[in-house]
Formats: C-alpha cells, structure tokens, sequence
C-alpha cells in the first residue's frame, strides 16, 4: 500500500492524514492509560483528573477522524484495498476512542482508591499497562505497515493480559477473604484490571481487523467467513 | 550517429554531383551537337561548291564521287524544285523539293540548311542546300544530305565520359564520405561515451582527442566543465560529511522533516533513545516515531506561529528522558519548507535542579526540626518549668539531645562541603583493611550486641594494603556499616568481605537488612536522601552518611555503588583503585 501511488495526490494525503490522526489518537489513548497507571501507583489523584479531562480530546479526534473517513467513502468512492482501509479506519477509532474510555474507568477508580490507604503494593498492574501500551502501539503499527506479524504478536499477547488479569482476580480474593474491610478497594483494583483486560481485547480487535484490511479474511470469530 | 553522420555525408555528395551533372548536361548536350553539326555543315558546303554542273554526260558518275567524297546523299534541283539528279535514288519517284526548308533558305539567301528526323532511316539528317546561279537567275540547287551517325555518337561518347566521371566521382564521395564521417564522429564518440559515462555516475577523467578543429574546442569545455561538477560534488560532499560529522557528534539530537513532515534526518543518539535503528525512522512522520503527543502538539505550535518553539518533553521509556524541544524552519530553501528540530537532554540538570531544591527544603526541615523542640522546652521552662526540677531535667536532657543532633547535622554539612569544596587535607598512606575493619567494628561492637547483630570481617590477613587516608578511610567504614546496623533487623548479620581485581579492589559490605527499592538506589547518595523518612530519622541519622561516603570514595579515586533486594538485604561495594598517586592532594 505504500508504494502505489494515486494519480490524485490530494487524495494520497488524505489517506495519508487518516493514518496521522489514528497514529495520533492511539498515542493519545496510550498516553492516557499510562497516566491513568501512573495516577495509581503514585497515588496523585490530580494526574487521575487530567486523564478524565483529556478524554474530551480523544472524543473530539475520534468524531473527527470518522468524518473524514465518511467523507472520502463519499466523494472518493474507493476500492479494494482503500475501501477496507477507510472501513477498517472508522473501525479503528470505535476500538480507540473506547480504550480511552477505559482510561478514563480507570482513573475514576483510582481517585477512589487514593482517598483510602493502599491495599497493596501494584505489581501486576503495571506490568499489565506497560503490556497493553506496546500493544496498543504495535496494533496501531501493524496497521499503518500492513504488517501481519505484529498483528499475530498482538493476539498472542492479549493471552499474557488475560492470565495476568486472572492471577489479580485471585490475588485479590484472598485479601477480601482475609478483611472484609479490604471488600471495597480490592473491587475497585479488580474493576481496573478488568478495564485493562477490556483494553487488550480493543487492541486485538484493531489487530483482526489490520488481518482483514490485509489479506480480506475474517478471523475475528472462529464462525465467520467473511471475504472480500 | 557514425551512420547518420556518413549517409548525410555522401548524400549531400551525390546531390552535388547529380546538380553539376544536370548543369553540364543542359550546357554541353546541344553545344557539342551544335559545334559538331557546324563542322559538318562547312564540309557538306564545301563539297556542295565542288559540284560541277557542265558536264550532263559524267554528272551520274561525278555526283557518285562527290557522294562517295562527302559520304553524303547529295541530290540536284532546278529552279522549280523537281529533282533531277540524285546519287542514291532514282529520280522518278521524287516528289517536288521546292518547299524543303534547306531550298528555301539557299533561294533566299544562297546557301540553307536544317536538321531533320529522317524516318527511313531512323536518324537526324543534315540537309545543305546551295543554290546555283546562272547570271542572276535561279538555275537550281544542289543538296547534300548526310546522316547525323556521327554526332549522335561523339555526343553519345561524351556522355559515356560523363557518366564514367560521376561514377567515379559518387565513389570517390563515397569514400570521402566514409573517411570524414569516421573522422568527425569519433571524437564525437568519445564525447558521448564520456558524457553517458559521466550521466550514470561512472569515474570519469577527462577527454582526450587529436583533434584540432571544433570538436576539440568541445572537448575541452566537456572537460572543463566536469572538472567543475567534480569540485562542486566534492565540495557538496564535504560539506554535507561535515554537517553530517557535527550532527551526529553533538549531544544534541536532531531531526529534520521535509515537506511532507516525514523524518529525512534523525542523528544516531535519538534513534538510541527511540530504540530503533536510523533506517527505521527515515520517512516515518514525528508521530509515528515519537510516539509522543506532546511533541506532535508543539510541531503544531510551530507551524501555525511560523516563528521557532521551544517546549520540554519526555521521552523513553516511563518518561525516563527529558528534552528541550526546539523547532525552527531550515533557511535558505526557497523550494521547500524544512523544519529542524532540535532535542537537548536536559534530564540531568532537571535532576541537578531537583537535587538543589530538595537540599534546600531538606536543611531547612532538618534544622528547624530540632530548632523547634529547643525553642519549644525553652519556652516551656520558662512558662514556669523550672520550678519544677523534676521535669526541668528532663526537659534539659532533651533540649540537649536535640542540640548535639543539630551539632551533628552541623559538622556533617560542614564536613562535606570541605571535602566538595576540596578543603579537606588527605594523607595517603599504605593501610591494611583487615586492621582499619577491625578497629571500626569494634567501634559498632556495643551497638550491634544490643540488636543481636554479628559482624564479620571475612577480610584475608595478607590482603594487599591500600593507599588511603586513615581517618577518612574509618569514616568511610563507619558510616557504611553504621547504616547496615541500623537498617538490619534483630539478629541479622552483616558481612565485610573483599575482591582483588586487575584494578583495584572491592570491599563488599553486605546486610540482611529491609533493603532498598530498586528506583531508590539511584538517589541514595543525594544529601538527605532517606528511604524511609521517618524511621531513618528516628534511628538518628542524619541524612548525609552515604553522601559523605560517596564523596569520600570519590576523593580516592574509587566510587560506592549499592546493590539491594527489598527485604533480604543490601551490599554495599566499595571500589579502590590500586594506583592512587602517592602524594597528599588537597
């Protein structure tokens, strides 16, 4: 796809922007989660905030970026592999804009969490969003490079994030088991790494889709045999 | 182009010889025909006077001879025109020759001629008519007609001879055109194999020809020229492995985005930092290779000010780098508008900075943590305390306890900043670290003994000695194993062993102490730098012990480096060089 080049050079650019603003949007949403991580571990309720403000922008860029989108399908009426660009764009930003979201769950618990003292030292948890980060990244990678490989790492990952995300839920249930007292943080620390987990699933969703874009088979779920 | 050059050549040859073969015909075919008929006809008159018209009886055999003389038909005519003698044909058949051109022309002027197609022949005939006068009248005519054969062939001949010319001529231009061809187009040849040479970035050297006309001039400027492209790429090159050298060396980095925004320089050390190699950022946008929002917002700024931005970043991994951003376009390009931005690391000064305030509040805090319980008893005992000697004692023993902590934080403050400020006199001598460890431990003997803490000093008898002053060296010491007491739970144990290496040698001091988080180890030698805020304060310190170790293994010529796992213990290395320079420094 890099190579060929459209007789409009207009519409090169604009296809060209498309991928800037997802690169944009993904290095947005992954800042977000990092800040929402680091607002946790360093108990700074204000950074918290700060991601909940800047969602807006995340928002904002996700509307923007489908419009566009709409507007190329509309006066450009692409073809074969733009129009599963275009297509697997707009799709992209859904996964984006809703890990921005998660973000934004997640900083929302830790002001709870800060307002009590610390259940436990994070160890897990960061590793998680350190781990959900580079997927993110290299989701939105596969996806500017046409690249299947990164897209086949970041499947393989999202199994990492599960397990991860199970050893949390049974950490936490012996701390809940032991204090009923812990109850209340401890849900509150689940309900982040299940919003991590939720985020590896976006970001392996953004890396089926980059599959379909490249090669027009499914493998979003095992039933479907969808081929263009 | 040899081909081209010689058809257009002999071409131009042929049409040369084809125009003056055309020109020559037009003058020479009628001239010669002309001049030969001429000839001719003077004969024909000669012969036509030698007719002799007196004698009836030998006219048939006279006009025989004149006729075998002249190799001419020759024929007589009376004045009325009929034939009455001819030497070829019997005059019977001949019709009335009054009206022939030739007779006309002799009745008017005397003598008349004219060419004609003969048809029984098939050849020109040249008819001569001379009149022949009786007195004044008109008495007949005497006419000599021969076929042109003569003419045609002579004219024929000549034409043979022209032919034969240009034939030899077109050969000749042939050659000619073959020879000057080769001649003109190999020094063209030369020129062309050397500019194609030239075109697909060959080394070239220069033309060299034989020639001394045109293409010589040519040649030279070729020549002249090249040199000058050769200077100007070199000086190209030179400039741009300069620029490049000064790029890369810098600690700056740098990067350099064409029109497109895409990365067309990136230099080595942000690449470093970016974990990727230079070839993987070439082309890529600053967002796809910096993944960084911040820096994409301040590239914004720039372009929609259109002046330079500067603005502070964080790059790496956990935002462990900090940049000053500057943006500025790339001067004198009209064509294009290139933006160079420039990444300055200013983490370390961050760092310097945060040190510098941190002391700041920190001396303040420590200073006035004991300042406030002095002044506070002080106030107590004046409120009426003193009455109260009970309590007055206690209060003194206190307000004591917390002037010598002040009195330490003083010394300790003092102490480092002589040797900082290099006040402090060191005298190096040979000591044996098995005795100087020794005499330290027993020093902590009392304080361990009460923690249930066992000291020992693994040190081999023969270890080489060290150059290092005394005093300082046991300070050192103190200090180290004086925190790992502290910092050691009821009946840990602390170690002091050592390593002899090509270098120098290690002091390893290890507990089983709380330990250290791993972010923590960095900032231990910073001054009160504590761990644990509140405990350290509470086990006395004053949180300058390892910053005064640190400074003092620097002074040594070593350095002190921590390696610890939260919960099993700390080790603390110490390094000393072998070849410490004999006399004192100050």
């Amino acid at each position: 796809m890099e190579e060929k080049r459209h007789t409009s050079l207009h519409y090169e650019k604009e296809l060209q922007a498309i991928k800037d603003g997802l690169i944009y949007l993904g290095v947005l949403t992954e800042a977000a989660i990092g800040k929402a991580m680091k607002s946790l571990s360093g108990r700074d309720t204000e950074l918290a905030y700060q991601v909940v403000r800047e969602d807006d922008e995340i928002d904002r860029l996700d509307t923007d970026l489908e419009e566009r989108c709409i507007k190329i399908l509309a006066l450009r009426q692409p073809t074969a592999i733009d129009l599963r660009f275009i297509t697997t764009a707009i799709k992209i930003t859904g996964h984006l804009e809703r890990i921005g979201d998660m973000a934004v769950n997640i900083a929302e618990k830790v002001m709870l969490l800060n307002e009590e003292p610390q259940l436990k030292p994070y160890i897990d948890l960061p590793r998680m969003s350190e781990l959900v980060g580079v997927m993110i990244r290299d989701s939105l990678d596969s996806f500017i490079n046409s690249d299947l490989d990164k897209a086949e790492q970041v499947r393989r990952r999202e199994q990492v994030i599960d397990d991860l995300n199970e050893q949390i839920f049974r950490e936490l249930l012996t701390f809940m088991m032991e204090d009923s007292k812990n109850i209340h943080r401890a849900l509150l620390v689940m309900q982040i790494s299940k919003n991590m987990e939720r985020i590896a699933d976006h970001a392996k969703g953004i890396a089926d889709m980059v599959t379909y874009m490249v090669t027009g088979t499914c493998v979003r779920h095992q039933s479907c045999g969808m081929t263009t | 182009m040899k081909r081209n050059l010689f058809l257009k050549i002999l071409f131009s040859y042929l049409v040369i010889i084809s125009v003056s073969f055309f020109v020559l015909h037009l003058l020479v075919k009628d001239r010669i025909s002309g001049i030969l008929t001429a000839g001719i006809e003077q004969e024909l008159m000669h012969y036509a006077e030698l007719v002799d018209l007196n004698d009836p009886q030998t006219m048939s055999a006279h006009l025989q001879q004149i006729s075998k003389i002249s190799k001419s038909r020759v024929t007589l005519v009376d004045g009325r025109g009929v034939v009455f003698a001819d030497s070829e044909k019997a005059i019977d058949g001949l019709e009335n020759h009054l009206f022939r051109p030739e007779i006309q022309e002799a009745r008017l002027r005397g003598t008349g001629k004219s060419v004609r197609y003969s048809s029984t022949l098939g050849v020109n005939m040249l008819y001569v008519a001379v009149v022949i006068k009786n007195g004044s009248k008109i008495s007949g005519y005497v006419r000599l007609a021969r076929p042109l054969h003569d003419v045609q062939g002579a004219v024929e001949q000549v034409y043979q001879s022209i032919f034969l010319a240009m034939l030899i001529g077109a050969l000749a231009s042939l050659a000619i055109a073959l020879f000057f061809s080769h001649r003109l187009a190999a020094p063209i040849r030369t020129m062309e194999e050397f500019t194609q040479r030239l075109r697909k970035g060959l080394p070239v050297g220069s033309i060299i020809l034989r020639t001394s006309d045109e293409t010589r001039t040519l040649a030279d400027d070729i020549n002249y020229l090249v040199e000058e492209l050769k200077d100007k790429i070199r000086l190209a090159q030179e400039e741009k492995s300069k620029l490049m050298t000064a790029l890369t060396s810098i600690n700056e980095g740098v990067v350099i985005l064409n029109n497109d925004e895409r990365i067309e320089f990136l230099s080595p050390s942000l690449a470093g930092i970016l974990s990727g190699s230079y070839e993987d950022f070439l082309g890529k946008s600053l967002l796809e290779a910096f993944r960084n929002a911040e820096l994409q917002k301040t590239l914004e700024r720039f372009k929609q000010q259109g002046k330079s931005v500067s603005h502070e970043i964080r790059l790496g991994d956990a935002d462990s780098t900090i940049m000053s951003v500057s943006l500025s376009e790339v001067q004198g390009l009209p064509e294009e508008e290139k933006i160079m931005i420039v990444f300055h690391d200013v983490t370390r000064l961050k760092k310097l900075e945060r040190i510098r305030t941190d002391f700041v509040a920190n001396v303040t805090h420590e200073i006035r943590t004991p300042l406030t319980a002095v002044i506070g008893y002080l106030e107590t005992l004046q409120a009426g305390a003193l009455e109260n000697p009970e309590d007055a004692k206690r209060f003194t023993d206190i307000m004591l306890k917390q002037a010598q902590r002040l009195n330490r934080l003083v010394e300790d403050l003092l102490t480092l900043s002589r040797i900082e400020l290099g006040e402090v006199v060191f005298r190096f001598e040979d000591i044996s670290l098995p005795e100087a460890t020794d005499s330290v431990i027993s020093l902590l003997d009392a304080k361990a003994a009460a923690k249930a803490i066992t000291i020992q000093n693994r040190l081999p008898q023969n270890l080489r000695p060290i150059k290092a002053d005394r005093d300082r060296l046991s300070q050192v010491l103190v200090n180290v194993l004086d925190n790992a007491v502290k910092f050691t739970p009821n009946g840990g144990r602390i170690t002091v062993e050592a390593e002899e290496r090509a270098d120098g040698l290690v002091l390893k001091i290890s507990d089983t102490g709380v330990g250290i988080p791993g972010e923590e180890i960095q900032r231990l030698g910073e001054r009160f730098y504590r761990v644990d805020k509140t405990r350290s304060r509470e086990l006395g310190g004053t949180g300058l012990g390892l910053s005064i170790v640190k400074h003092l293994m620097i002074a040594h010529g070593g350095r002190m480096e921590i390696e610890s796992q939260p919960g099993r213990g700390t080790t603390v290395f110490l390094y000393f060089p072998l070849n410490r320079p004999a006399q004192d420094i100050t």
